[in-house]
């Protein structure tokens, strides 16, 4: 960074420089604006009554009026969906990173000399170009018959449609990883599973972070897999399901509402704070490598 | 002696082959289960008359096609999408291009600006539709008329000429986040020495920015520009949570209808087709793009 504008300074001073710097702090500004509005906006107005957003939506609130929260997290049962979202993330996360892992470093390693490996892997491929919307309307029936319309089956669903990116990102870059250490370790009597726990893992994980990271945030903030699956029972239902069914429910208290808005938000923003930088390395990690 | 250690050695790979193969089971397993049969189970039922609930149903061939394609509706949906999509990839890139640019060159709080550039990828998209649902309904319009701006005085959303661009701004308000810090990383991956030659040698701030930023970033620009095309064909999540279609089918993406055939109307069989229709334009655009945006980046390297 400081390079960057070192060398720029040094390739055209004076000036145009102090004015152009200008516009794209502007620009940026403007950009901020754009986006801490809506923020903005919940914040005050989940803090507020209905008369006095009435008499003004976009002035502070005079007080802090919690009846709005009080309402959401007791009356809706928002903690139970807060656990819901959480113990259905972890557990198809932690799923995911296994056993993807597993398999695609048994792709990779046997790809070569192996038909049935590499078959697999273009069949598992195949998933990347069929959007869920093509699958969904039978998956629903099928769930539905196999008394899999619960949390267990979402998470199955999680785990199956997340398998052919990770596959995917992970193929490519364990296959770049040489095979030196684990041959080394298989000669020295360590087993196949052990070399893949011990050696294979920890080399990947780079890889592995943009995986949880990828999968982490899509799983928490997925709104159609679970609707599908889980609409029908209440007490199952995630984050994202309670904000829509909620939405309905309330219409016309739109001050309830955006309190509901900013409890669904905010678990994720506290995450964010701590783990910002885990989350951007582990995104630009995947394309580059890819 | 020497034949044992072989038989031994031999009964190890056969061993070990096994565990490769036991590796790969699960995922195997559950993607044959919950995507390869359901797939299959989709284009079946696609060729006959059942309903979804009906004990009984009979074979009818592609008649659902048929009728799918000769509806006004699916057509409606198509031209939706399409304009989308291609509205959705060019604005998401240029963007998020231009943003990663501008923050790239910042050195006062570039953190800072960085990380609430960022906030919106990390929110659920049903989230994002409902809050800015309500602006569109309440805040946007009160704008609207304090600066004397006749189409925004009204809401957005209502208006079946101008939903789709309403959606379309929460999901750049949202999308571009990601691509973004793509970008960023790209640009840093260009090194600063290529500028200055270049400078030295005369070019001008475009040449420079066409002839070493963009190539370095066409990987970047490739995975942006697939992404999005697959964004803009299946959107639902913004839709479901703003409009639900409306007003009238404005705003009704193949995604929705598909939902809604199969779950409000009960036209299982056609919902099916369209969801087979929905599932050869996605793989036949995605491989073009790969296609395309393949062939680029061996001119750029």
């Amino acid at each position: 960074m400081e390079q960057i504008t070192k060398n720029s300074t040094k390739i055209k001073k004076g000036t145009s420089y102090t004015l152009r710097t200008a516009l794209i702090y502007i620009f940026l500004i403007i950009g901020l604006i754009i986006i801490l509005f809506p923020f903005y906006i919940t914040i005050i107005t989940a803090f507020k009554t209905t008369s006095e957003s009435a008499a003004n939506f976009f002035a502070f609130p005079k007080s802090f009026y919690l009846d709005n929260f009080k309402a959401v997290l007791q009356k809706a049962n928002y903690f139970t969906y807060f656990f819901n979202s959480v113990a259905i993330t972890v557990v198809a996360v932690v799923f995911i990173l296994l056993l993807t892992t597993m398999c695609a470093y048994a792709i990779s390693r046997n790809m070569n000399h192996s038909k049935y490996h590499k078959a697999i892997y273009y069949y598992l491929l195949f998933g990347i170009f069929v959007p869920f919307q093509a699958v969904m309307v039978p998956l629903v029936k099928y769930t539905g018959d196999l008394r899999l319309n619960n949390q267990t089956g979402l998470v199955l669903l999680h785990i199956t449609f997340a398998a052919s990116q990770a596959i995917f990102l992970l193929v490519n870059y364990i296959r770049s990883v040489p095979s030196d250490l684990e041959s080394a370790a298989l000669i020295d009597g360590c087993t196949i599973q052990g070399a893949y726990w011990r050696i294979v893992l920890p080399l990947i994980r780079p890889m592995l972070m943009t995986i949880l990271v990828l999968n982490a945030m899509w799983i928490w903030n997925d709104f159609l897999m679970s609707l599908l699956i889980l609409n029908k029972s209440p007490n199952t239902w995630t984050i994202p399901l309670f904000q829509y069914n909620f939405k309905s429910q309330y219409t016309f208290d739109y001050n309830m509402a955006f309190a509901s808005y900013l409890v669904a938000m905010v678990p994720i923003m506290i995450i964010y704070a701590f783990v910002q930088r885990y989350i951007v390395s582990g995104l630009t990690q995947g394309a580059v490598k890819s | 002696m020497f034949q044992q250690s072989i038989n031994k050695r031999k009964r190890k790979v056969r061993k070990g082959s096994r565990v490769m193969v036991g590796f790969t089971l699960p995922v195997v397993i559950l993607y044959s289960l919950f995507f390869l049969v359901p797939l299959l189970m989709g284009f079946y039922y696609s060729l006959t008359n059942w309903n979804g609930i009906s004990k009984t149903y009979k074979i009818v061939g592609f008649s659902n096609y048929v009728k799918v394609i000769m509806n006004p509706r699916f057509l409606n949906a198509i031209w939706f999408n399409a304009r989308y999509m291609v509205l959705l990839v060019i604005l998401v890139t240029v963007v998020s291009l231009v943003i990663a640019m501008a923050l790239n060159r910042t050195k006062l709080c570039s953190t800072l600006f960085r990380s609430i550039y960022f906030v919106p990828a990390i929110l659920s998209l049903v989230t994002v539709a409902l809050i800015w649902n309500e602006l569109f309904y309440r805040v946007i319009p009160v704008i609207g008329q304090q600066l004397g701006i006749e189409w925004l005085s009204t809401s957005l959303l209502g208006n079946p000429k101008t939903a789709i661009y309403a959606i379309l701004a929460v999901n750049l308000w949202q999308g571009c986040s990601i691509p973004t810090v793509l970008f960023i990383a790209g640009l840093q991956s260009v090194p600063m020495e290529l500028y200055e030659a270049a400078t030295v040698d005369g070019a001008g701030r475009w040449a420079r920015f066409k002839n070493i930023t963009v190539p370095f970033l066409i990987p970047v620009i490739n995975m942006v520009i697939i992404t999005q095309v697959k964004a803009g064909l299946t959107v639902f999540d913004y839709i479901k949570a703003m409009t639900d279609g409306g007003p009238g089918h404005a705003t009704e993406a193949i995604g929705l209808l598909v939902y809604k055939y199969s779950m409000q109307e009960n036209k299982y069989s056609q919902s099916v087709a369209v969801a087979m229709i929905l599932f050869v334009i996605v793989g036949m655009i995605s491989l073009i793009t790969l296609r395309i945006t393949g062939d680029k980046q061996v001119e750029g390297d």
